[in-house]
């Protein structure tokens, strides 16, 4: 891959890498409840069905990229991306304020654990089989986000592969370091990532929205920095105006 | 049926978690496509009126939550 290729692609595989950290991270920690639960034949068969059905989604619905001209495809992303990416910085910044609750991954991991049990014991039905099937819910629904990130920061610009490949780096890094401590990965900092990829995601989405609609950016590519540095600093601001009249008050 | 469910239910959530967030964000949309199909404006100026609107729309989100949480 020559220099200027690498520098084009580089947004899109950091964006798809810090993104999918996150999703990947909260799949992880379910499948790792499972795996304690009922040990790692189910939690590794849930796992393989949902990431057999990722894998069919975007076999099947991928090709369809292709017929879509690129503007609208731009333009159509570029709205879902605004969606998303702000959705995720709004939370962020109330959670980074203290108005919502931080993430846990270890309040997660057990009440994902005792949720499996309350539901065994309600249906009456194989333990094994529930717990599979919560490996597979948790690896379809996260990974859908995943798939969408993926195809949001990479179909614009002709760089899937670029961004399949932070997301697949996202998930051998999750997957090594769960394996080494075999606990959630509690110390994440998910909020302050979620803060970079919400800082990261909206940028792309005003980019590519705009050139949906026909605006050249001033600085081509080089406007997803300003723009980035714009959505970062508007989140920092107003998560410190949200803190400082909590402070004052304890 | 449930799994189903729970896709659809993921697949809102990713894009309409806030409805006041996601309808102001596609009427500025909106707004930008109709200036610029208008023609009277210049483009970069709708790309700065789309950050700018963007920006505010973002704010106002949050603060709208930070007022309802400390209400309640």
């Amino acid at each position: 891959m020559s220099p200027i290729l690498w520098s084009t692609a580089a947004p899109a595989i950091g964006a798809a890498f810090l993104a999918s950290l996150v999703e990947v991270v909260e799949a992880f920690t379910i499948v790792l409840a499972v795996a304690t639960l009922r040990g790692w034949r189910p939690a590794m068969l849930g796992t393989f069905a949902g990431l057999v059905v990722l894998g069919l989604l975007v076999v099947l619905l991928g090709p369809l990229l292709d017929h879509v001209p690129l503007h609208l495809l731009q333009l159509f992303i570029g709205i879902l991306l605004l969606l998303f990416g702000m959705g995720w910085l709004r939370k962020a910044t109330l959670r980074a304020a203290g108005v919502l609750a931080l993430h846990d991954e270890d309040a997660i991991f057990a009440a994902e654990t005792a949720e499996m049990q309350r539901e065994a014991d309600r249906k009456r039905s194989s333990l094994e089989w529930i717990a599979g099937l919560a490996a597979f819910k948790a690896v379809l629904l996260e990974g859908l986000e995943v798939v969408f990130i993926v195809i949001a920061v990479g179909a614009g610009r002709g760089l899937l592969w670029p961004a399949a490949f932070g997301a697949a780096a996202a998930c051998a890094a999750v997957l090594i370091i769960g394996v080494i401590i075999h606990k959630p990965l509690a110390r994440v900092p998910e909020n302050t990532l979620k803060f970079v990829v919400g800082v990261m995601l909206s940028s792309f989405g005003v980019f590519w929205t705009g050139e949906g609609l026909g605006v050249s950016w001033p600085g081509e590519d080089l406007a997803l920095l300003v723009f980035a540095a714009l959505f970062l600093a508007t989140g920092l601001v107003t998560s410190g105006l949200l803190r400082r009249p909590m402070e004052a008050v304890q | 049926m449930s799994i189903i469910g729970d896709v659809a239910k993921e697949l809102l959530g990713m894009f309409l978690a806030d409805a006041g967030l996601t309808s102001a964000t596609l009427i500025l949309v909106a707004i930008i496509s109709a200036l610029l199909l208008w023609g009277r404006l210049d483009p970069a100026l709708c790309g700065g009126l789309l950050l700018v609107g963007c920006l505010a729309i973002l704010v106002e989100a949050v603060l709208r939550e930070a007022r309802r949480d400390r209400g309640a």
